[in-house]
């Protein structure tokens, strides 16, 4: 074995030199897109609506789609609840040297108050994945991104810890990541030097399992595709309305918010 | 007379040097030291050994891209497996002697066995868990579905290192 790394040339691998089964996966993901695409597309002109379990794994994300969430802060929901879900899902508040305002929040739940009339709430702010998002536009290194199916998320391989994403966010969705950190989950890797926040929960869209704080919610987040006029939150829309938060500064964020 | 003399130490010299020498060969392989890979639990990699040898880190970028950038997740190779960094380790994790696996800042995990001897650093794991999750079998870990947060009840959730090493994916339930 020895040998082999010292003595021998080793070969330029190219993309023609990788090996077959490699080509063949790519290939394959090509071929099942082509199949998984067509239903998809007939759904929607039946007027079905697409549900997640339309997306198959092998499926870029898609540009027709675009992911949102739908927040009814009408509903008497303990908002912890879906922090502690979040949490659970992405490994969070494992920290043992930060203080509690370096410690990263994917999900802050933020009390309002009406001085005029003391009618008082409390609603969840994550990331609120804007179609043109601040954070994208001043990354040097273009690790905040935003998927074509609309999740804007950090691309840690990228990310050199500048912050300016952070400084840019309307939202204070972002946190930074302080220490050297071990015992992640599997499906978030996180680590020191790395700004993070809410990715939607990708790796479950992915799988096609709504994100852990729309489970946690108890329905009163509403996850759904909105650019589908047949998904369940593109109806609420409709019918109800919602807000979004700081609409003024027309970023176009894919979070709604209901009874603000 | 001098130089006679010169020449004398220097053959002394060269002989202690030679003797010793053939002396560290002997203890050795002629290769050098050796390292031993664990065997693996999974039956097949994408590729065999001499070419994942090469070819993870080209592998390993290639899927990271599609990943994360794409939304691609693919099983690579007929479907049966991840052509992620979280396979590799599911596959290659190692238990030391008391049937707990081996973290990264150990000698014998997978990665860092060869790694160590090649001198070649790896900033993988600084973000991506080392050992698989659960405390289970190598493939009952999870069925890649997630966790289920409908059970999920405020106020009992305190993350611990136990708690991310037992993290059930089927069912889930805080309160029991």
């Amino acid at each position: 074995m020895t040998s082999n790394i010292d003595n021998e040339k080793q070969p330029e691998i190219t993309s023609a030199e990788v090996s077959s089964s490699r080509r063949n996966f790519v290939f394959g993901s090509i071929a099942a897109a082509g199949v998984t695409i067509a239903p998809g597309v007939m759904l929607y002109q039946t007027a079905n609506a697409r549900s997640l379990s339309d997306f198959s794994l092998k499926e870029a994300a898609s540009a027709k789609v675009r992911w949102g969430m739908l927040v009814d802060t009408t509903k008497q929901v303990d908002w912890n609840k879906c922090v502690e879900a979040c949490n659970k899902e992405h490994g969070l508040n494992n920290e043992t040297h930060s203080r509690d305002d370096q410690k990263t929040q994917y999900i802050r739940v933020v009390d309002v108050k009406n001085k005029g009339t003391g009618h008082s709430m409390s609603l969840p702010v994550m990331c609120q994945h804007c179609e043109s998002a601040p954070c994208v536009d001043v990354c040097p290194t273009g690790a905040s991104m935003k998927r074509a199916d609309g999740i804007v998320l950090v691309d840690r391989h990228r990310c050199i810890g500048c912050r300016y994403c952070m400084m840019a966010c309307p939202y204070k969705a972002r946190s930074f990541v302080h220490e050297v950190l071990s015992d992640q989950t599997e499906n978030t890797p996180r680590g020191k030097g790395c700004v993070e926040s809410c990715n939607m929960c990708v790796n479950r869209i992915d799988n096609g399992l709504e994100p852990a704080c729309v489970e946690a919610s108890n329905e009163a987040i509403v996850f759904g595709d909105l650019n589908d006029p047949e998904s369940k939150i593109a109806k609420m829309l409709k019918e109800f309305g919602g807000k979004q938060i700081r609409a003024d500064l027309k970023l176009n964020p894919s979070v709604y918010y209901k009874g603000i | 007379m001098r130089l006679h003399l010169n020449l004398l130490s220097f053959a002394i010299v060269s002989l202690v040097l030679l003797s010793s020498m053939s002396s560290v060969m002997a203890s050795q392989d002629s290769l050098g030291p050796k390292i031993t890979i664990q065997p693996s639990s999974g039956e097949k990699c994408i590729l065999p050994p001499e070419e994942m040898r090469r070819q993870h880190p080209d592998l390993l970028k290639h899927d990271r891209i599609a990943t994360l950038r794409e939304g691609v997740r693919a099983k690579a190779d007929g479907g049966k497996l991840d052509g992620s960094l979280k396979q590799c380790v599911n596959c290659h994790a190692i238990k030391d002697d008391s049937n707990k696996y081996v973290r990264i800042d150990n000698d014998q995990h997978f990665c860092v066995s060869c790694h160590k001897y090649a001198a070649v650093s790896i900033d993988c794991f600084q973000c991506h868990r080392d050992i698989p999750e659960g405390s289970g079998d190598f493939h009952a870990l999870s069925n890649h579905k997630g966790v289920n947060y409908n059970a999920v009840v405020p106020g009992t959730y305190n993350l611990t290192v136990q708690d991310m090493a037992n993290i059930v994916p089927e069912g889930y339930s805080d309160d029991k």
